[in-house]
């Protein structure tokens, strides 16, 4: 759910996509702004947070990693509930990752909150000589279906940040609701900043 | 030391509730904990009253002059206090209250019972170079302690340690093996492997109760991550079929039979039992005492488990287990019980030359043997131990040795002593790679200090203060003081993913 107060957006951010792709790179990418040699050992493996200031607002992603094998795709529901955001990560190398992608396309946009901001990300965008997905035919789909596309790699960082930034721009402003307990404080408005719009 | 920061919260918060100025606060705390003693349960309208009680109180405390000047983290702690001092209060009336609940809890159990006999990380799409059976033990008992606990938070603990200790694990294992960092593609089928071996006692009822009665604003951002992972493993357990594990539908279902059986087997040995020791799985009075180490083997922790009685009879080989013609036992049957169990049908066998066809050099002379079968003898033998060494572990026996052959003395191991000997094989190779590495970070929920406290100080200041005389005779007493070093120890946790944060900005 997006949550706000004070400019300060709070965001939960699910990713989706076919084992593989590269979902956990990228988003560690974003979170550590590095590829592969991180070494910070408290960090998390599924979950991150990052806050990215972004014009008039601050927003802190909780981004939710979700598992891309197809035996756990009906848990999927669980994960995207009171999304925010969802990136759906396919890789460029694989067309049957492309294929998992407009499944989950789909699925969000019949289950899935109405206002979820949604990014295709085309990921391994380095490795162009085993191209299998036309960036055109992505953008094509993308644009059919109402979300913002865009080639990544987590191993040079190309897109990365963009990516996440987008989404940013994109969440809708929510004003502030009064607050119930009649006071907020400025260093800790999220937690008692009242709910924004979302499905449950 | 944040640790001790919030420990000297909750003293403040309890110091607080024994000043005048708190009656009024002690008395709606009491009056609320009675007003659910005049109605039958009613999960959706509890939880509901619960969250918004505590929210209340909690928006009541900030504004009180008892806690005027104080930082977040007492007022967190407050919060906190409260919420462990009612919920357990009420945890008799609202948890597992519903039959519904109680018989999904069997249910899930029984199931996880019989898939952990079978279940391979293959089947689950765990990549080899993140397997690592030794280290999820520990994952294990972290899950096994959720009953010893009563407080929402503390049992979302339990949760939150194991999937702590899974997470530590993989990226130990990624660093070692130059596998690309895990993620959730990682992650969640090892959760799954590690909640079905380990078969958490209630796993389902400890869930909802987590979801209801666990304040709703404290439930978020990592925490919620990790209950949405365990409550996505409820799912997926309890809808396993033979799909879900990539197995043909014959092959599941073979497994399955053989598993009942087993445990068909074991479960008639141990009803024999009258040990109260094995009194594990349900929230029993006095279960906050709980021994972990009970916990250990899931084949002594099931003596409730019986296979469906309208299944067929197994015609598999295990099913010569048939309990009717079983030695009755009276301790956990060890490999030598099971060894002397089929010696003695062995012996009622009408054609016992045709069972030993197999093994041809069973009746053969050290004269008759030639170099050629020494190959032969030696890769049966690397067999023989194998499927000796697996099975001993499959039933917790430690260090196995293999006994004399047509051994007529029962190796004499209750299920107390296995139980120990496993817990501490298991966990001497898993302490070392955790601190070579420095890297897995348990947090302890041991309860040595809580044994060890003395009286609760809420429970007198509430006494002293309070006038509702009903109260006290009506509802059970309850240790406060234990909150403090579950509070202590999980905010190790916070740091965490406060770091996270820092890290990335």
């Amino acid at each position: 759910m997006a949550t706000s107060g004070n400019k300060n957006i709070n965001a939960k951010l699910v990713l989706l996509g076919d084992v593989g792709a590269g979902k956990s790179s990228l988003v560690l990418r974003f979170v550590k702004g590095q590829f592969i040699e991180f070494q910070e050992s408290t960090i998390g493996a599924a979950f991150f947070s990052q806050t990215l200031a972004v014009n008039d607002a601050t927003v802190k992603f909780e981004i939710w990693d979700t598992a891309g094998q197809e035996r756990y795709h009906s848990l999927a529901p669980m994960y995207y509930r009171g999304a925010a955001a969802a990136i759906i990560v396919y890789d460029i190398t694989n067309q049957t990752s492309f294929e998992r992608a407009k499944k989950w396309v789909q699925e969000l946009q019949s289950q899935g909150n109405p206002n979820m901001v949604m990014a295709l990300a085309g990921n391994k965008a380095d490795l162009l000589e085993a191209r299998k997905v036309a960036a055109e035919e992505a953008q094509a789909y993308a644009q059919e279906n109402g979300l913002f596309f865009m080639e990544t790699s987590a191993k040079t960082a190309s897109n990365v940040n963009d990516i996440f930034y987008e989404i940013a721009k994109r969440l809708p402003r929510v004003q502030p609701l009064p607050n119930p307990s009649g006071m907020v404080l400025a260093d800790r408005p999220a937690e008692r900043a009242a709910s924004a719009s979302c499905c449950s | 030391m944040e640790n001790s920061d919030v420990f000297l919260g909750l003293h403040d918060f309890l110091e607080r509730m024994r000043q005048p100025g708190a009656a009024d606060f002690v008395k709606s705390i009491k009056s609320f904990i009675v007003s659910f003693s005049n109605h039958v349960p009613d999960p959706e309208r509890d939880s509901a009253a619960v969250q918004e009680f505590l929210a209340k109180m909690e928006a009541d405390f900030r504004a009180h002059p008892l806690w005027a000047g104080c930082s977040e983290e007492e007022l967190d702690s407050a919060g906190e206090g409260l919420e462990k001092y009612v919920m357990t209060k009420l945890f008799t009336r609202v948890f597992a209250s519903l039959p519904d609940d109680v018989k999904q809890d069997e249910q899930l159990s029984e199931k996880m019972a019989l898939i952990q006999q079978f279940i391979r990380p293959e089947n689950l799409d765990i990549k080899p170079a993140f397997q690592n059976e030794t280290s999820w033990l520990l994952a294990q008992k972290e899950l096994q302690k959720i009953n010893m606990h009563k407080a929402p938070r503390d049992k979302l603990v339990c949760i939150l340690n194991c999937c702590k200790v899974v997470t530590n694990l993989l990226l130990n294992a990624s660093i070692a093996s130059n596998e690309n960092p895990p993620g959730a593609d990682e992650f969640l089928p090892v959760l799954i492997y590690v909640t079905l071996k380990a078969n958490p006692p209630q796993l389902h009822s400890n869930l909802l109760y987590i979801q209801r009665y666990r304040r709703e604003s404290r439930l978020v951002s990592e925490a919620a991550y990790y209950f949405t992972n365990m409550q996505s493993v409820e799912s997926f357990i309890s809808n396993i079929d033979a799909k879900a594990l990539s197995m043909d539908e014959s092959e599941f279902e073979k497994n399955m039979e053989s598993a009942r059986a087993l445990l068909s087997g074991l479960s008639t040995d141990l009803e024999n039992q009258s040990n109260p020791s094995d009194h594990l799985i349900g929230h029993a009075p006095g279960a906050e005492t709980m021994d972990p180490r009970h916990q250990a083997l899931n084949v002594s922790k099931e003596p409730a488990l019986r296979p469906k009685s309208s299944e067929s009879r197994p015609r598999t080989k295990v099913a010569t287990l048939n309990p009717k013609d079983q030695l009755s036992f009276n301790k956990v049957p060890s490999l030598s019980d099971l060894e002397n169990k089929g010696a003695e049908l062995l012996s009622k066998e009408d054609r016992v030359s045709q069972v030993f066809k197999e093994y041809p050099y069973l009746f053969a002379h050290a004269g008759d043997l030639t170099i050629n079968d020494v190959e032969d003898l030696l890769n049966s033998y690397k067999e023989l131990v194998l499927k000796y060494v697996c099975l001993s572990k499959g039933l917790g026996v430690s260090a196995p040795s293999i006994p004399p052959f047509n051994s007529q003395t029962k190796v004499q191991q209750n299920a107390e002593t296995t139980n120990k000997q496993e817990d501490t094989r298991a966990a001497d190779p898993n302490d070392e790679s955790i601190k070579d590495t420095g890297r897995t970070e348990v947090y302890s929920t041991t309860n040595k200090q809580e044994d060890t406290r003395a009286a609760d100080p809420t429970d007198e200041s509430i006494k002293d203060t309070g006038r509702t005389d009903v109260y006290s005779d009506r509802v059970p007493l309850i240790d406060v003081e234990n909150s403090e070093s579950q509070l202590a120890q999980e905010e190790a946790v916070a740091p965490q993913g406060g770091k996270v944060e820092e890290t990335s900005q």
